[in-house]
């Protein structure tokens, strides 16, 4: 059986961390094609729905990524992020799912190479961690 | 609804995207995707045939939909969106998926980069067909801008947004604008002098009628967004009114305190007081106040002439004895006798005696007038001068000097009559030596006259017409209060009564005085003291002192009663003599009764009561009579009128007497008094005389009031300073000071006077501790010690940040030994020395002042090093080779170049270096491992050994040298994160400011209208700089040259029939952009479209969903998120 490569969806706000992710790519620092990118306007942007729609849809992990707290061009957005983070992780201990699954970083728009990291850092974890659970239901219910 | 119809485009990038995604695959893939009508590929699809692939399909095929699968969206949404715009559809018809910077760059297999391509473009076509048209606003842009830093950067950019009548702030800082580049000596490689070229735009920016220039100022806040920010400055509280200081300097002259010169590099100092440097911009002074003064300096409000204690105190705190000296002569013109004969009004007022011990601060007036006079640097220069009316002065006591040291200051003419064979008056013939020696007397005096005062002794003025007919224009009697008073007892005639005037008169002259074993002085004041110390001294065995009060009312300065105790003097309190005894007419003794203490009288002087039958003997060969001094109107020329104490009566202000032009002050005008207080009126003469002889009117003022620390400071102090008692110093032996004349108070020793200094509360803080001298002396009334920092609200359209760099520190090389070792120095050092303005005035010096004969020039000192910073800091072998040039011409040494790699890529910089190989210094290619002193040969000694590698020979060098310069990095500001967060400018990983695009938007920031100009985004040379302050100013101009700002179009919208008027909306958002009100009877929430930045956070908080944020709404989001979970 091929090795298990986890699904990852990641949200990267516009100004930091997405544009981590390009300057990754600009200095050609590789990791895993696991994640797909979502680009939101800022990490306090992320509804909660976004992240169960994509547990619901079989990922394996989301990353919630943005500026650092004094980088924010909306000013507090990473506060507001850690505070739907708190109130989200409460609902995934119900639904089952663990913690690792949703990982929140802070990612500034020099650090492509803290991005990289972070990514092969996940995909390696998900990967000891297995399919998400919500996953191996829905497809036992199929 | 409208059929949607959507266009797939997918670029190749050339090979940066096709070498690792299979483009037809995934395109071929794209047309099966509900609702794509197209899927095409192209080998760059921005350019003009590529977008026209777009337009024409939009027309031909009517897809209302596109996506362009590319690079980041960050570098090309724009485009597309145009293009978009051009074919017809409203722009946010679009979406953009990110192949190149998120796909075919990160990952190398091909296939799965292939479905990861597939997945991003099904994710964009999903989401694209959520997609609503929105409206693009314009609004109107402040066509005002700030620029923040004076730099050459900024200075260009406000130059020319400036020039194109556009008004500019300007916000430096530092006192003044110039920045690094007015610190530069000369500019490589034309070797133009920096300065210049650099001051003509410096005065065109303090004089532009469009730039506001906000110098020791800074941003603290920025809000709003392009075309509308508001931003706080706060403008640093100089002390100095910016309005009426002159720049002439005057503050920093008479500055006692003195600090490394940050201009300088440390390599000279400047005042608390200060400009900068001498072409500064704006051309005023900055006082560096730090903190507040912890005392209140009482001491020098208690003193009758203002003495700057704080100065010389701190002055010798710091070592600096001479300038110490200097500032105690600015006021006192007798430094060393008030040294050892002052009462110290200074002393008992100090605020550090409420806390534990006052400062001895006559001790160490004293030790600076001592140390100076013994080193032989005390010299007098003549005064110039330049007045033409004679002054004579009558007098040659301390008044008289006072007066004459003050007048000659200014420039006028003056002569002093003496009666006595000595200058000197009561100074000489009343105070005995072992008080004040005669050499120290002769010091103060001769420097008076060196300075040119004219002294004509045994001449006695009884004729004040006879004076004004040898044509002065103003007289000043300072004939003091000569006269001893007689006691009018019953045998005061008798033989062997003296008065001790008249006694120590004749013992200061040196005449011979006999005086029996036992004496009686009769007083309680200094003469008394001094009279019986002096007895002591001429061998009387038994002294004995009557004073009607008791030992807390004696007049006499308490060390001086306690050293005559000391010496074996009795002393009979609360006695009055009532006759004087005697047998053949000669004294036997003296006959005294006892008193009581009264109440006290209207001076507040207790008043006495003799107590019946208490009358008692006291033995005596001789009584000296010590009990007054008055006026000898005898010796005073005639026509003057007296008051009814028989002194001389003169107006209270001004000094002069009934005879027009003619000035009196000293004890001929107050009674016996003290040597400070003479002084202060012969200084107050001297004011008085000069403003008669210019006939203006006489300005008082100077002084103030003493104030004490109330207990909560005394409190304070005591937990922060702890208590210190004063450094007491030794005295002679007793046995062999009553046996001469010897001085008895010996002086402090250095040690000794710098910790009693150490002691003083106001010397304790670092900058200015308004000592006041600055504000006495400006002339323009500019100083404000009370000064505070203003916030000043700007409201511009465009911001450009140009902050400069910090150079490199190489203390923390520890190999290269900076700051161990004299002789090594950094660039900018370097840069002061060579400088013809600079500390050594443009000579190459050693430490010890010798001029070296070989430099060694160490390149690349903390970059391209991974230890520190890995980036080529691009200006250091250029400044390196314009070093090695200078060193050559100025000190002809011989020159070592250490480089790395010589990168001269600009305009004539090969050519530079081609010169300098001509020029014959030496390169050596290798990194210096190492600076050392230890010497391995001879010819090392003394020596600073550079060791490197040289990487041509392949071998390890070791070059003695005498100077090492480090050609240390130029790295980001300290403080450049808190500058980046006030503007939102990201940074990279090396700590400078992140450009949009690093090729293509060089100077823009992820932030509209915030632009970044010279090294703030990384080194770079003059040239670069100015070309980027000039692209800064263009983008700047065209923005204002529009003249509106298109609004973001992307904000939150608020679905009314759902939302419930909760206010959760309001409550998070940052920027007060929704409001919830009542509508209809109902309450809902609104946004405010220019206010709201489209972060989204109240679409999160929002509980029943009625917020959405346009183009980033939940389907659309939702609808890429379905998308991306069902692929690989």
């Amino acid at each position: 059986m091929a090795e298990f490569e986890p699904r990852i969806i990641a949200f990267c706000c516009n100004w930091c961390t997405y544009a981590a992710a390009d300057l990754a790519g600009t200095s050609r620092v590789h990791y895993p094609p696991n994640v797909k990118i979502v680009r939101v306007m800022c990490s306090g942007m992320v509804n909660p729905i976004y992240i169960l729609k994509a547990f619901e849809g079989g990922v394996d992990g989301v990353l919630v990524a943005g500026c650092h707290q004094t980088d924010c061009h909306y000013i507090d957005g990473p506060v507001k992020c850690d505070d739907m983070i708190d109130r989200l992780r409460k609902a995934l201990h119900v639904l089952g799912l663990e913690d690792e699954r949703v990982r929140r970083e802070m990612v500034a728009a020099s650090e492509g190479v803290v991005f990289a990291r972070i990514i092969n850092e996940m995909v390696e974890q998900l990967r000891k961690l297995g399919p998400s659970p919500f996953k191996v239901r829905m497809e036992a219910l199929a | 609804m409208k059929e949607i119809r959507i266009g797939v485009y997918i670029c190749h990038c050339g090979l940066n995207i096709a070498g690792t995604v299979n483009v037809e695959e995934v395109a071929k893939y794209a047309e099966t995707l509900p609702n794509v009508v197209v899927a095409r590929h192209y080998r760059y699809m921005c350019s003009d045939p590529g977008q026209d692939l777009i337009k024409s399909d939009i027309k031909k095929l009517s897809i209302n939909r596109v996506v362009v699968a590319s690079c980041s969206p960050r570098m090309h949404e724009l485009t597309f969106r145009k293009a978009v715009e051009d074919g017809g559809l409203n722009p946010y018809l679009y979406e953009h998926a990110n192949i190149r910077e998120h796909c075919s760059w990160v990952h190398d297999d091909r296939k799965l980069a292939t479905n990861k391509a597939k997945d991003l473009i099904r994710a964009a076509v999903r989401r694209v067909y959520h997609h609503e048209p929105l409206v693009i606003k314009e609004a109107p842009l402040n066509p005002n801008v700030l620029v923040v830093g004076g730099g050459i950067a900024g200075m260009q950019a406000a130059l020319d947004i400036a020039n194109g009548q556009n008004k500019v702030y300007l916000v430096e800082r530092e006192p003044s604008i110039g920045g690094h580049m007015i610190q530069l000596d000369r500019t490589f490689p034309t070797l133009d002098c920096s300065e210049c070229i650099l001051t003509p735009k410096m005065s065109d920016v303090g004089h532009h009628p469009f730039i506001e220039l906000l110098s020791l100022s800074e941003v603290e806040e920025v809000s709003g967004s392009i075309g509308n920010f508001k931003v706080k400055v706060r403008r640093k509280a100089r002390y100095v009114n910016e309005s009426k200081c002159v720049g002439c300097g005057i503050c920093e002259e008479k500055c006692p305190r003195r600090t490394d010169s940050e201009f300088e590099m440390g390599l000279a100092k400047r005042g608390m007081a200060y400009i900068p440097f001498a072409q500064a911009i704006p051309h005023i002074a900055t006082i560096d106040k730090r903190e507040e003064r912890p005392c209140k300096a009482a001491c020098r409000a208690a003193c009758p002439i203002h003495m700057n204690v704080l100065g010389y105190v701190s002055l010798i705190k710091e070592g600096r004895f001479k300038e110490a000296y200097e500032v105690i002569r600015r006021t006192n013109p007798l430094p060393a006798i008030c040294g050892r004969v002052c009462y110290a009004p200074c002393q008992q007022a100090c605020n550090r005696g409420q806390v534990d011990e006052s400062i001895a601060i006559r001790e160490l007036k004293r030790f600076a007038a001592d140390y100076e006079r013994n080193a032989s640097r005390i010299k007098a220069r003549p005064v110039e001068i330049t007045k033409e009316e004679k002054v004579a002065i009558v007098g040659s006591g301390p008044a008289g000097l006072a007066c004459a040291y003050e007048l000659i200051r200014q420039g006028y003419p003056v002569t002093i009559f003496e009666a006595a064979p000595e200058p000197g008056g009561l100074l000489r013939y009343g105070i005995p030596e072992y008080r004040l020696p005669r050499k120290v007397l002769s010091s103060d005096i001769s420097y008076m006259k060196d300075m040119g005062v004219e002294i004509k002794t045994n001449t006695t003025v009884r004729n004040l017409d006879e004076i004004f007919r040898q044509g002065y224009k103003a007289i000043f009697l300072g004939n003091g209060a000569g006269s001893s008073q007689k006691m009018g007892i019953p045998g005061e005639d008798s033989h062997g009564v003296l008065y001790v005037l008249d006694f120590l008169r004749q013992v200061n002259s040196g005449v011979e005085v006999r005086l029996g074993p036992k004496v009686a002085i009769i007083g309680g004041g200094n003469a008394a003291a001094d009279a019986a110390r002096v007895a002591r001294r001429l061998g009387v065995d038994e002294v004995t002192v009557v004073y009607r009060r008791t030992r807390a009312e004696m007049p006499a300065i308490p060390s001086e009663v306690e050293q005559m105790e000391q010496e074996g003097v009795k002393i009979q309190f609360l006695s009055v003599p009532v006759e004087v005894l005697s047998r053949g007419n000669r004294v036997t003794g003296i006959k005294c009764a006892r008193v009581e203490m009264g109440e006290p009288d209207a001076r507040g002087r207790r008043r006495i009561r003799l107590v019946q039958g208490s009358e008692f003997t006291i033995d005596a060969d001789n009584v000296i009579m010590a009990i007054g001094q008055s006026v000898d109107k005898s010796m005073l020329p005639e026509g003057l009128v007296f008051t009814d104490l028989g002194t001389l009566d003169v107006d209270p202000v001004t000094l002069q007497t009934n005879v027009d032009g003619v000035f009196a002050g000293g004890d001929v005008v107050s009674g016996p008094s003290d040597v400070i207080l003479a002084i202060a009126e012969g200084k107050k003469a001297a004011r008085s005389i000069d403003a008669y002889l210019r006939e203006e009117e006489l300005s008082t003022g100077e002084g103030g009031q003493v104030e004490k620390l109330s207990e909560e400071e005394i409190a304070k102090l005591k937990e922060q300073f702890g208590s210190r008692k004063r450094v007491e110093h030794s005295k002679p032996d007793l046995a062999k000071r009553v046996r001469d004349f010897e001085e008895v108070e010996q002086a402090y020793s250095i040690e000794e006077a710098q910790q009693e200094a150490e002691r003083c509360l106001a010397s304790a803080i670092e900058g200015c501790f308004q000592c006041g001298e600055c504000k006495e002396a400006c002339e323009a009334g500019a100083i404000n010690y009370d000064q505070t920092d203003q916030i000043v609200e700007l409201e511009v359209g465009v911001i450009i940040v140009a902050t400069g760099y910090d150079q490199f520190d190489p203390s923390v090389i520890p190999q290269y030994c900076y700051k161990k070792y004299d002789n090594v120095l950094t660039g900018l050092e370097f840069e002061r020395i060579t400088c013809a303005a600079g500390p050594t005035e443009g000579k190459i010096l050693l430490n010890d002042g010798r001029v070296p004969q070989s430099v060694a020039i160490v390149h690349c000192v903390g970059s391209r090093d991974q230890n520190y910073h890995e980036y080529c800091s691009r200006v250091c072998c250029m400044y390196g080779l314009k070093y090695a040039h200078l060193t050559k011409e100025i000190a002809k040494a011989d020159v070592y170049e250490f480089y790395i790699d010589m990168r001269c890529f600009g305009e004539g910089y090969e050519e530079f270096y081609k010169r300098l190989s001509e020029e014959g210094v030496n390169f050596i290619r290798g990194k210096v491992a190492k600076i050392t002193d230890e010497a391995l040969t001879d010819e090392e000694k003394g020596k600073l050994i550079v060791i490197s590698e040289d990487t041509l020979l392949g071998k390890m060098v070791r070059v003695p040298v005498d100077m090492v310069i480090l050609c240390s990095a130029l790295e980001a500001r300290s403080d450049a994160e808190n500058v980046a967060r006030i503007f939102t400018i990201n940074r990279r990983a090396d700590g400078f400011f992140l450009e949009r695009h690093v090729k293509l938007d060089p100077v823009a920031t992820p932030t509209d209208g915030v632009f970044i100009a010279g090294c703030c985004e990384g080194p770079r040379d003059i040239p670069d700089t100015v070309a980027q302050a000039e692209a800064t100013a263009a983008k700047a101009l065209s923005l204002i040259s529009k003249g509106t700002v298109t609004l973001e179009a992307a904000v939150s919208t608020v679905d009314e029939a759902i939302c419930h008027g909760c206010g959760r909306c309001e409550e998070v958002c940052t920027f007060h952009a929704p409001k919830v009100a009542a509508r209809n009877g109902t309450m809902v929430s609104t946004i405010n479209e220019t206010l709201c930045k489209g972060c989204g956070g109240c679409a999160v908080v929002c509980p029943t969903g009625a917020i959405s944020i346009k183009h980033f709404t939940q389907d659309e989001i939702l609808a890429q998120v379905a998308a991306l979970t069902e692929g690989s």
